[in-house]
């Protein structure tokens, strides 16, 4: 309980008494581990992989790589949209870059694989990604297409002599793509085209990092935000990927496979907008209380100030509460709530910039520089209008979704 | 070893700001929507606990004396690994910092716990509450149940012969003392450099749903171990006033060392 929320809306925020303990596990792990490290990562465009690995459960880890997953296969057998919400918007509080490499790894990955693998290669990959040996992602975009994802180049074709299919192409903002900038990570689930009779014959595969012709084209580099999760251009030249272990799905049923992971991936998006925007309320809240002007002890008399801080509250609550509502009702092995992971995600990662923005005008010029925090809140902020989705995807899809309404009011 | 007890309390958090309402007298510490945590030294005893247990398969318990709410304390003691706890449930306007409920009355309490659970071969507990800061329960405890005690342990060493060998830190250096083994259980109070405890792990905060939890309330409690209830909700002690620590003066501007010098004298800081 705070003096900002009612018991009511703590209650929408922390479901059950587990949800609160995970909160305040991740938050203590956050403040301890997380904040001190976050600046000079940024600075230095680096990967902390070894801290990534805390993610984990091998060691002692905090368990949390595998939330999502079965449990008989490493996971923590919690497909649980709430708890998914929780723990990106605590990292996102005070290191955005981190949690975009966790959401990669955790939702795009892990998640994925929980809900389109077969048991035979869930208990292949499921145990190495999930104690934190191994680090990866999912390729779908690429050079030429990104929002257009049906416009992918990068395709498979059957080799019926090795039962296998030969994959070739690039994929481009690969989160986790590298590690260190020179090998690819550990473990992909990549889209490729398989089929030419539809726009939608796309077969989701597993590719190994190591695999032969699998590399790292360019680690990419001076990115406006999220400076500290490594971003990757991945080439596949003729790389083998055995038809029984190495294709998830259907052939030419990869678009259920997306379909099915869009959601959640749109609602851990917008969970990172809240922790951004959640700081950026805080350092300004502090900012002003402690700051003198024209013979006051501190901002508040000052109107645009308040106008700053409490717009800011009100547009970071609305979008809390639109995003848990929604979550806490999500259930992840279904799909078809489309509409509101769009809107959710829409709102909130402009909210998040909007607010990231006052933070600093009410810092000054204090808000300008990297040890203030909120410059680098507002460059991680703008990715969330792009990637996992451009505004422009999430308009086409809800305005569309809209229109199936067709002639009947909304509730 | 069989088993470990470790009491811990709930107390506002210590991060945050603590505000006294100067209206409210002895009672004006803030405590309603204030955010509580376990007691960071109690934190350390539960660690300790578990290490203990990893080596020697002892079962954990974790206890704790306060209102409702206590249960979240007790949880985050089952998801670091603690096996299950007891909640001695008191009414929510009993307060446990220093204003209802002091170290006598917390240590008589946990004196009769220890005889009820039967087989307790240690206790660790916090070396003190960041509220009422008196590191008392500890040594009371082990004075009621005529307990070998070591307090402020840095390190705690456990023999196959059942002692304890304790390293504690004292204003003087470190000592090391050896509690005997015959004599059961021992009391232990943990001081900061013991350890660092661990992050309740996803998969234990699942796992503590199921472990078990004893909620009693006090008056029952206290009936069961034959105390006397009043006697227990009464203080021995009382508080006359609270209030916030006066606001640090500005330091006055000196051109010279001689000034400075000049000025210590005056005031009789140097001779």
């Amino acid at each position: 309980d705070t003096i900002t929320t009612t018991s009511s809306l703590t209650k929408l925020f922390n479901p059950t008494d587990d949800h609160a303990a995970l909160r305040e596990m991740v938050r203590s792990f956050t403040e301890r581990e997380i904040e001190p490290q976050a600046l000079e990562y940024n600075r230095s465009e680096t990967f902390n992989s070894s801290l990534f690995r805390k993610f984990g459960s091998h060691n002692g880890g905090l368990g949390i790589l595998g939330l999502t997953a079965p449990e008989e296969f490493g996971g923590t057998g919690l497909p649980d949209a709430t708890a998914v919400s929780i723990v990106h918007e605590e990292l996102s509080y005070s290191d955005p870059a981190l949690c975009l490499s966790y959401l990669a790894h955790s939702i795009l990955l892990v998640n994925n694989l929980a809900v389109n693998a077969n048991d035979e290669q869930l208990a292949r990959f499921m145990p190495g990604i999930c104690d934190g040996t191994k680090i990866g992602g999912m390729c779908m975009s690429e050079p030429n297409a990104g929002t257009d994802v049906l416009g992918m180049k990068s395709n498979a074709v059957y080799d019926a002599d090795r039962d296998g299919f030969i994959l070739n192409g690039t994929k481009m903002w690969i989160t986790n793509g590298t590690i260190t900038g020179k090998e690819t990570g550990d473990l992909f689930l990549v889209y490729a085209r398989t089929g030419t009779e539809k726009r939608s014959d796309i077969t989701q595969f597993v590719v190994e990092g190591g695999m032969e012709g699998f590399s790292v084209g360019q680690k990419i580099t001076d990115k406006l935000g999220m400076r500290a999760s490594p971003t990757a251009e991945l080439v596949f030249e003729n790389v083998f990927l055995p038809a029984k272990t190495h294709v998830v799905g259907d052939v030419n049923g990869a678009t259920l496979c997306m379909m099915r992971n869009l959601e959640i991936e749109r609602v851990a998006l917008a969970a990172m907008a809240i922790g951004i925007a959640r700081r950026s309320l805080d350092e300004m809240i502090a900012y002003a209380s402690n700051r003198p002007a024209f013979g006051k002890s501190n901002l508040y008399g000052f109107g645009q100030i308040q106008k700053h801080i409490s717009e800011s509250y009100a547009e970071y609550m609305a979008g809390k509460c639109y995003l848990y509502g929604m979550a806490n009702g999500l259930d992840l092995s279904t799909y078809g709530n489309g509409l509101d992971a769009d809107g959710v995600k829409l709102y909130c990662a402009q909210m998040a910039k909007n607010v990231a923005d006052r933070a600093i005008q009410v810092m000054g010029g204090y808000g300008y520089c990297g040890e203030y925090t909120v410059e680098r809140l507002w460059r991680d902020a703008k990715l969330l209008e792009i990637g996992g989705g451009t505004n422009e995807s999430h308009h086409k899809n809800m305005a569309r979704d809209l229109h199936k309404l067709d002639g009947n009011k909304l509730e | 070893m069989k088993k470990i007890l470790v009491p811990v309390k709930r107390v506002i958090d210590y991060a945050q700001k603590i505000r006294v309402d100067p209206s409210k007298g002895a009672e004006g510490v803030q405590l309603k929507n204030v955010k509580m945590s376990m007691n960071p030294f109690c934190e350390i005893a539960v660690e300790e606990a578990i290490q203990l247990k990893e080596k020697t398969k002892a079962e954990v318990v974790a206890i704790s004396v306060g209102p409702k709410q206590c249960t979240e304390t007790i949880r985050t003691a089952l998801a670091m690994g603690a096996d299950r706890g007891i909640h001695v449930e008191t009414k929510p306007d009993v307060r446990g910092d220093y204003i209802n409920l002091q170290p006598w009355a917390i240590a008589s309490l946990l004196k009769g716990i220890v005889e009820r659970e039967d087989g307790v071969d240690l206790i660790l507990l916090g070396k003190q509450s960041i509220d009422s800061d008196c590191g008392q329960t500890g040594p009371l405890l082990a004075g009621l149940l005529n307990a070998p005690q070591a307090t402020f342990a840095a390190k705690i060493e456990a023999g196959d012969d059942g002692s304890f060998t304790v390293e504690r830190e004292t204003d003087a250096g470190t000592e090391t003392i050896k509690l005997n083994s015959s004599v059961k259980p021992a009391v232990i109070t943990c001081d900061l450099r013991l350890n660092t405890p661990r992050y309740p792990t996803m998969p234990n905060i699942m796992k503590a749903k199921k472990k078990k939890v004893e909620t009693i309330s006090l008056e029952d409690m206290v009936k069961e171990l034959g105390l006397d209830l009043d006697e227990v909700l009464t203080p021995k002690n009382e508080v006359v006033e609270v209030y916030e620590p006066p606001p640090r003066k500005e330091g006055e501007l000196v051109g010279s060392i001689d000034e400075l010098l000049g000025k210590l004298k005056e005031k009789g800081l140097v001779a």
